[in-house]
């Protein structure tokens, strides 16, 4: 291996040493969310909304009384899910069958709305990101 | 033969396998790691480098967003530890300016907010999404999936108007410097900001962008701004990279954001309306 070659796999190595940076949101999560008021949600998923440049989806979850609610969950930018491998065709197949979703609440104190963080179907089991994690 | 390998080398590759083994002894292996340089760049037909490919902002030649996974070198544009960025040295009364703005405001600023273009130069600094170049020898098309918005220089040396129309991208001026691309951009919309933290820019704004390939996998673009009436010297950029992908690239428009309305109000609230 000559130097020259060296430094270039250097100058390549140098690049390709990055670290995290932070994940990006369409919006600023901080502004509608409350980071730390999250908590995991186990639903039966009723419908989806997909629209640019962010999805919704909606699940029955029953609070501690038995009421059950519909509850609005906000995702990433659309682009980002499909990038990802998160499909809105994956969420079609799964209506109606039972998700688990970790999720933050609104600040404006909208009810039943929060972001979504990590979700898993029943169905498949695989932990996927659906928003910025906050906890 | 005695090999001689310069200490830079050996420190840069026992970092890289440090960070990775480092990172890796809690988890999972990664499923996506950084790409690999690749062969040479391709070349044009004038023989400068062709930077055509679907680029994506960060190492590893695909989505990292929204992914488990990912190893944290494969992630952003630039590592601040190895290639930091000063920050902008703004003039007192653009510092000022920037100070006075209430969080709400600097909200309304964002562009993933108040959906407004990204324009030059934050449409490179402040872009989550890909980017798509068609290059020949007399044009370089920039197809932003942001927005779907494009750019278009034009190589083959036609002349630049002095007092151009407000464009959110400026008006390019490009040339060569050996296998480096410089285009210089100016006569900006006044409407854009520099980055999320309420930087703004003046209509003197400049931008500089140097294009480079090294490898076929990397594209870097570096980005100096120069700005008179707001920075007190010209702000450069790392050199920050893209990684070729092969992935589809789809389509973003801003249209069912409600925080704005939600922003709006406060900030009426905020000026006692």
């Amino acid at each position: 291996m000559t130097t020259r070659t060296l430094r270039a796999i250097a100058a390549v190595s140098a690049l390709v040493v990055l670290m995290a940076a932070p994940s990006f949101a369409h919006h600023s999560f901080a502004t509608e969310f409350d980071g730390s008021k999250c908590r995991d949600f186990t639903g039966t998923l009723t419908k989806i909304e997909w629209a640019n440049p962010h999805g919704f989806f909606y699940m029955d979850i029953k609070d501690p009384d038995g009421k059950v609610n519909n509850w609005s969950f906000q995702t990433y930018a659309l682009i980002t899910l499909r990038r990802a491998g998160t499909s809105r065709e994956l969420f079609l197949d799964n209506i109606g069958k039972e998700v688990w979703v970790r999720g933050c609440i609104a600040r404006n104190g909208r009810e039943h709305y929060a972001a979504a963080g990590s979700l898993k179907f029943a169905s498949d089991g695989i932990l996927r990101q659906m928003g910025q994690l906050q906890d | 033969m005695k090999l001689h390998i310069p200490s830079f080398v050996i420190l840069t590759l026992v970092s890289l396998l440090s960070l990775s083994a480092a990172a890796q002894q809690d988890g999972p292996p990664y499923t996506v790691k950084p790409l690999p340089p690749g062969g040479p760049a391709p070349r044009l037909a004038n023989g400068k480098p062709d930077f055509s490919g679907h680029w994506l902002p960060n190492g590893a030649g695909q989505g990292v967003s929204g992914r488990f996974g990912v190893d944290p070198a494969a992630r952003g544009t630039f590592d601040p530890k190895v290639t930091p960025e000063l920050p902008p040295a703004f003039l007192p009364g653009a510092a000022a300016k920037i100070k006075s703005m209430t969080e709400v405001e600097r909200e309304l600023a964002r562009s993933s907010v108040n959906c407004m273009p990204r324009g030059l130069p934050a449409i490179w600094l402040q872009n989550p999404y890909s980017t798509v170049i068609v290059h020949t020898p007399l044009m370089m098309a920039q197809l932003f999936e942001v927005l779907n918005n494009w750019r278009l220089i034009h190589l083959d040396g036609r002349p630049v108007p002095k007092n151009p129309e407000p464009w959110f991208h400026g008006t390019s001026n490009p040339r060569w410097d050996g296998d480096t691309l410089v285009v210089e951009s100016f006569g900006f919309d006044e409407r854009t900001y520099v980055s999320a933290n309420g930087w703004f820019h003046s209509e003197d704004l400049k931008v500089t962008e140097r294009y480079s390939r090294p490898s076929m996998n990397y594209l870097i673009v570096e980005i100096t701004v120069d700005d008179p009436k707001v920075l007190e010297r010209p702000w450069k950029s790392a050199p920050r990279r893209w990684t070729l992908g092969n992935g589809e690239v789809y389509e973003f428009y801003c249209t069912n954001n409600k925080e704005v309305e939600e922003l709006e109000k406060l900030k009426d609230q905020e000026a006692g309306k």
